[in-house]
């Protein structure tokens, strides 16, 4: 096992990552920004270094000083969390010249998920289903016009090198394509350096489902079931679930399965997360792979019993799995919020200081979180303040818990979502188990 | 006495008003005080760790604001622009590149920070008088960490 690891992230996943590593004996090394020198990761940490001015361009996604942090502190690993720099094969790859364990996958694994066009073609390689789409990105208007008309409207438009909603059109039909195109190009380029798209079949109302998988070094691999991240807005996830309301123990092993294929497809080592959308009929497609530990990683950690970082860490030390597919259980049903420090009508970010904070308990209850009274929310960063997870012997009582913890949650001097999640827990479909991805806008057309 | 001890008393001190406050742990002693006496410069706040057994990196600001503020009154610090291994000298066994009293000129090379095997020159900014080195030689330092004061000229 390692002896020191440099954990390059901030906030509830580095107070997370240092946890893991407390458990396992292992030495930590916070990185942090000026803005964060009293962040609660920087507390934990048994050393910490600075590595820049707030912006996360000039701070923690500085490969140099980060690589260089590692070797002043004789930091033998680095886990790069999620976000920043943790699906950047370049810096995975500097990462391995330099001598430094990457907790993670294979550079070469980022790499190919990360252009999200390769990884619908190795998905159909593979024989996982794919939504009906373009199997290179479109440029021009008149192959455009050709695929769409192939794949069948409505369509959507996705960039290639990328995510998180930015460079996605919908278009209902073909008079719209021409300026969704140009638009959607354009916002591609400019949050990823790469204007490429491509074309899929839009699906109505599906849900979004996603396997957890983990592999080890020995080519050992195993899923640890669903997440049901159907509740977004602008593709953001809100609230997560373990197991989906809509998935049968069948519909489980198939997907399951074709996550393992995918993964296995792309050489793939460590925890990875892929994700599928899944109709109403019951088919689902494959959409993307996340080559990293997710925020709503602890929904699967509270059904399976398993410590996910844990696992990562004893992945990349070479250890085996820690349990067959077949010993592998889901228990009771799990729920996780995602707590931001935001309006909670209008989503805009509410920094500021946070003057009172007292997290829920009881039966059931994790609160995953870097929020201290006294705690000084930056403007810099994502408003991810806390995770509030939940466990219940059943999807009931698993409401029921939320519910309680909800209402007991104290967050003051910065707004928050609480409010919102405490809607979203109270909603008829939301109670039934009937969510999709578009239950987050008839909740906003009914208020 | 490490970082995390030394902000703790620091902590200590503005909540209790307290003007010095002298410790001496294991031979090592520290001597801080928050108000200066006019006239006389203001001891430093802490020995560097050995560059050996660093335990904690420096933070880029270990003083109480008043206390900084009244050690580098009118003099302009040089604060390094990335993470590394501080040298005072372009190789082992050689010249360092300035001494305290030593005048420089705006860009005069003042040390070494080594990151990534590479070796960069950090240059001044200002022309002046190197008042103090903050930092030892072979010491890490981290982003934004003073490296010396210069007395501007």
């Amino acid at each position: 096992m390692f002896s020191k690891v440099l954990i390059a992230n901030r906030g509830e996943i580095a107070v997370r990552i240092i946890r893991a590593c407390r458990e396992l004996g292992i030495r930590t090394v916070a990185v942090f920004s000026q803005a964060d020198a009293d962040a609660m990761h920087v507390q934990l940490a048994d050393e910490s270094v600075c590595i820049g001015p707030p912006p996360p361009a000039q701070s923690y996604l500085q490969v140099p000083r980060i690589i260089s942090a590692a070797e002043i502190t004789g930091a033998e690993a680095i886990h790069p969390g999620y976000g920043f720099l943790a699906e950047n094969p370049q810096f995975a790859e500097v990462c391995e010249n330099c001598g430094i364990h990457f907790i993670g996958p294979p550079a070469s694994s980022i790499q190919m998920m990360g252009d999200k066009a390769a990884a619908r073609r190795l998905a159909a390689r593979s024989g996982v289903p794919v939504l009906p789409g373009t199997e290179h990105p479109v440029r021009e208007l008149e192959e455009a016009r050709r695929a769409a008309r192939e794949i069948g409207y409505p369509v959507i438009i996705k960039a290639s090198a990328g995510g998180g909603g930015k460079g996605m059109r919908v278009v209902i039909n073909p008079e719209g394509l021409e300026s969704a195109l140009a638009t959607a190009a354009a916002e591609a380029a400019a949050a990823f350096g790469d204007a490429g798209v491509y074309l899929e079949r839009f699906l109505s109302d599906p849900r979004h489902v996603e396997f957890q998988i983990l592999i080890d070094a020995h080519g050992q691999g195993i899923h640890l079931g669903e997440r049901d991240c159907s509740i977004q807005r602008r593709h953001q996830k809100l609230v997560e679930e373990a197991p989906s309301p809509a998935l049968t123990d069948s519909l489980r092993r198939a997907m399951g399965e074709a996550a393992l294929s995918v993964a296995r497809a792309a050489g793939y080592r460590n925890a990875g997360t892929v994700e599928f959308l899944l109709d109403e009929r019951g088919d689902f497609f494959f959409m993307e792979m996340n080559t990293r530990i997710q925020v709503e990683h602890p929904v699967t950690e509270m059904v399976t019993g398993l410590d996910l970082v844990k696992a990562q860490f004893r992945i990349a030390a070479g250890e085996p799995l820690p349990v067959t597919q077949e010993e592998v259980r889901l228990t009771g049903h799990s729920l996780e919020c995602r707590i931001n420090a935001e309006d909670p009508d209008r989503f805009l970010p509410s920094p500021g200081k946070v003057t009172n904070f007292r997290s829920p308990g009881g039966p059931g209850i994790r609160v995953d979180s870097h929020a201290y009274v006294g705690y000084i929310v930056p403007p810099y960063y994502d408003s991810l303040l806390a995770k509030l997870i939940v466990h219940g012997r059943d999807r009931d009582e698993a409401i029921a818990r939320m519910q309680r913890a909800l209402d007991e949650m104290v967050i003051q001097g910065v707004q928050t979502t609480i409010p919102f999640h405490q809607k979203v827990l109270r909603h008829p479909d939301f109670l039934a188990g009937k969510t999709s991805t578009r239950f987050l806008d008839r909740l906003t057309q009914e208020q | 006495m490490d970082l995390k001890e030394l902000k703790a008393l620091l902590r200590l001190m503005e909540g209790n008003d307290v003007e010095e406050l002298e410790v001496e742990e294991g031979g090592r002693r520290v001597r801080i005080r928050r108000r200066p006496v006019p006239g006389r410069v203001p001891p430093a706040a802490m020995n560097p760790a050995p560059p050996a057994a660093t335990s904690v990196a420096a933070t880029a600001s270990p003083l109480s604001p008043m206390a900084a503020a009244a050690e580098t009154a009118g003099l302009i610090p040089v604060e390094s622009p990335m993470v590394g291994t501080f040298y005072r000298a372009p190789a082992p066994g050689a010249e360092p590149y300035v001494k305290e009293g030593d005048l420089i000129q705006k860009g005069t090379v003042v040390c070494i920070i080594e990151a990534m095997k590479l070796m960069n020159e950090i240059e001044a900014e200002v022309k002046g008088r190197i008042a103090r080195i903050l930092a030892e030689n072979g010491q890490p330092v981290e982003f934004g960490q003073r490296l010396f004061l210069i007395e501007p000229a």
